[in-house]
């Protein structure tokens, strides 16, 4: 059909040039379009957030340790030091808080995304990257597990200004914070790494919860020493990103001695499950949004 | 409705067809296709805290003096907790999750309800399937209990109906409670109602550090009937206030039936 003649039809480099126009910000910024919509999305449950946010340390505060301490008299004896059994456990719940946001956060709405929703299919078609929107879900569920965290320590500071005054160290307690997102994400990452990699939802989930997430959270040394348990359990100890954060946690709130050595281990091994995990998530993330 | 059906309307006849076995069995022919694993599964939780608890635990702790004024190792004192919270657990799982998947996904009740399946029978027979479950999970706990010398006397053996019991309780109130929710977020709110339950109800150590106020505000919870009950026929004492925890869930069982199945009619049938 011929065209108009009055209508100068744009060249083929001139369209280009338009598109690769809209596309540059979003292609710049890509990864804080994800992050917006993820924590938009978290809005449909904001109140849950927040009230698990507020509720959850003050039971398990309240309920486990305070109870708990009742009855266990003595100190407990961690690493050579004597420590309140309370201020031994807080550190340690903080860390699985953040945890347990990351479960939660890395799981489904990642599976939505690819799969119930497919959001992940539709940022894809606009100029963001896979990697983008990877790492828009990685800090998604920062932001959320920033807020838990930062409450959490909150809560523990007023809570031990009020029963213990001198039990924690101020000048490096609040790391602890910092420790817990990297906590968080060092779970959280390869957990997304998972999710991107299932094709249908056949109960894994509740499986990871089951038999990562709880045995994790028990045989950690959360509750008492890890060198308490036969050694074949404490293993899972070594191997669980929640006993390293915890242990770098009770360094900085109370000041556990620490060989420097053992803390680069800490430290490393978070960071290489947090960094491994975004390597590989990025990659399969990739994989199944170019299908 | 003309032809020979018996025509249902008002009253009981719309409520209840007196056949929950069939959506027992369709729970059974689907639990088939879905993955043993996940099922079983189920029965890990409460042996994963037993160990970490009785182990680590009961190095700092040693003997627990119970309600009924025995001591006993910490490890016996929180085994038939643990016991209940997982009948109360199972029977919560399988009665929101599942029934809410099941209402507004699956569509599966608008189907059921469809024949000639009341809600009665729907929530009955939900239940009952959950229980099935429940039962699987408390004896296999049941067994490792024995095995670690944690039964301390024969009543042990009524436990397991104690627990199904407890299961039923729960399961009739949340399936009730479930009607009610619109998305899947919502059904954090359970957990807050749960944990608190979990753990306060002398669980993990015994009520009594408690003021006397905040002791009060616990038994009126039904996780602590439950616990208080399985604890003394796992312990072997015996006391004539345990007829007050099997009062408590059969009013439980009850209220939640009746308010469950007038949900469902809510729902589907007006």
């Amino acid at each position: 059909m011929p065209q108009p003649a009055a209508v100068q039809s744009p060249t083929l480099d001139e369209l280009r040039a338009e598109a690769l126009e809209w596309g540059r910000k979003p292609r710049a910024r890509g990864s804080w379009y994800v992050t917006e919509h993820m924590v938009r999305a978290m809005r449909a449950y904001g109140w849950t957030i927040i009230v698990g946010a507020f509720g959850q340390p003050v039971l398990y505060l309240l309920g486990l340790a305070v109870g708990l301490a009742a009855i266990i008299d003595v100190p407990v004896v961690d690493g050579g030091q004597e420590v309140p059994y309370l201020v031994f456990v807080a550190p340690a719940l903080l860390m699985t808080s953040a945890i347990a946001v990351a479960s939660e956060e890395f799981t489904y709405p990642v599976m939505a995304g690819f799969k119930w929703r497919r959001y992940f299919y539709g940022f894809n078609a606009s100029p963001l990257s896979s990697g983008q929107i990877a790492n828009g879900v990685v800090l998604g569920a920062a932001a959320r597990m920033a807020v838990t965290v930062v409450l959490y320590f909150g809560f523990i500071v007023l809570f031990f200004a009020w029963l213990q005054p001198d039990a924690i160290r101020p000048a490096t307690a609040w790391i602890s914070v910092v420790i817990g997102l990297v906590a968080g994400l060092s779970f959280g990452i390869p957990l997304m790494a998972y999710a991107a990699s299932i094709e249908d939802d056949k109960g894994q989930f509740a499986l990871v919860q089951r038999f990562i997430f709880m045995p994790m959270f028990l045989f950690s040394g959360t509750f008492y020493p890890l060198a308490t348990l036969p050694l074949w359990l404490q293993s899972i100890g070594w191997i669980s990103p929640l006993w390293h954060a915890t242990e770098l946690g009770r360094i900085v709130t109370y000041g556990k001695e620490a060989a420097p050595g053992m803390i680069a281990v800490h430290v490393g091994y978070l960071l290489l499950l947090t960094l491994g995990g975004l390597i590989v998530a990025r990659r399969l993330f990739e994989r199944r949004l170019a299908k | 409705m003309t032809m020979g059906t018996a025509t249902r309307s008002g009253g009981v006849r719309s409520l209840w067809a007196g056949n929950p076995q069939a959506v027992v069995q369709r729970g059974l022919v689907a639990a088939r296709s879905s993955s043993w694993v996940v099922v079983l599964s189920g029965f890990f939780e409460p042996v994963f805290y037993l160990a970490s608890m009785g182990l680590g635990l009961g190095v700092l702790i040693g003997d627990v003096q119970t309600s009924g004024g025995i001591e006993v190792p910490y490890a016996a004192f929180i085994a038939p907790a643990l016991l209940a919270v997982s009948a109360m657990n199972g029977a919560i799982y399988d009665s929101t999750w599942n029934v809410f998947f099941k209402l507004h996904y699956g569509r599966l009740y608008e189907g059921m309800l469809a024949t000639s399946l009341g809600p009665l029978d729907v929530a009955l027979g939900e239940i009952l399937y959950a229980l099935l479950r429940g039962a699987l999970y408390a004896t296999g706990f049941m067994v490792v209990m024995q095995l670690l010398g944690l039964n301390l006397a024969w009543t042990a053996l009524l436990a397991l109906p104690a627990v199904l019991l407890i299961a039923f309780g729960f399961a009739s109130v949340g399936m009730a409670v479930t009607s009610y929710m619109k998305t899947f977020q919502h059904m954090d709110w359970i957990n807050f109602v749960l944990l608190p339950m979990f753990l306060f109800s002398a669980t993990l150590y015994p009520i009594t550090i408690y003021p006397e106020w905040v002791q009060g505000v616990i038994m009126a919870f039904p996780l602590w009937h439950g616990v208080e009950l399985v604890r003394g026929l796992t312990t072997g004492y015996l006391s004539a206030a345990m007829l007050w925890h099997i009062l408590y869930f059969v009013v439980m069982i009850a209220a939640g039936l009746v308010f469950t199945t007038k949900r469902l009619r809510a729902l589907f049938l007006d």
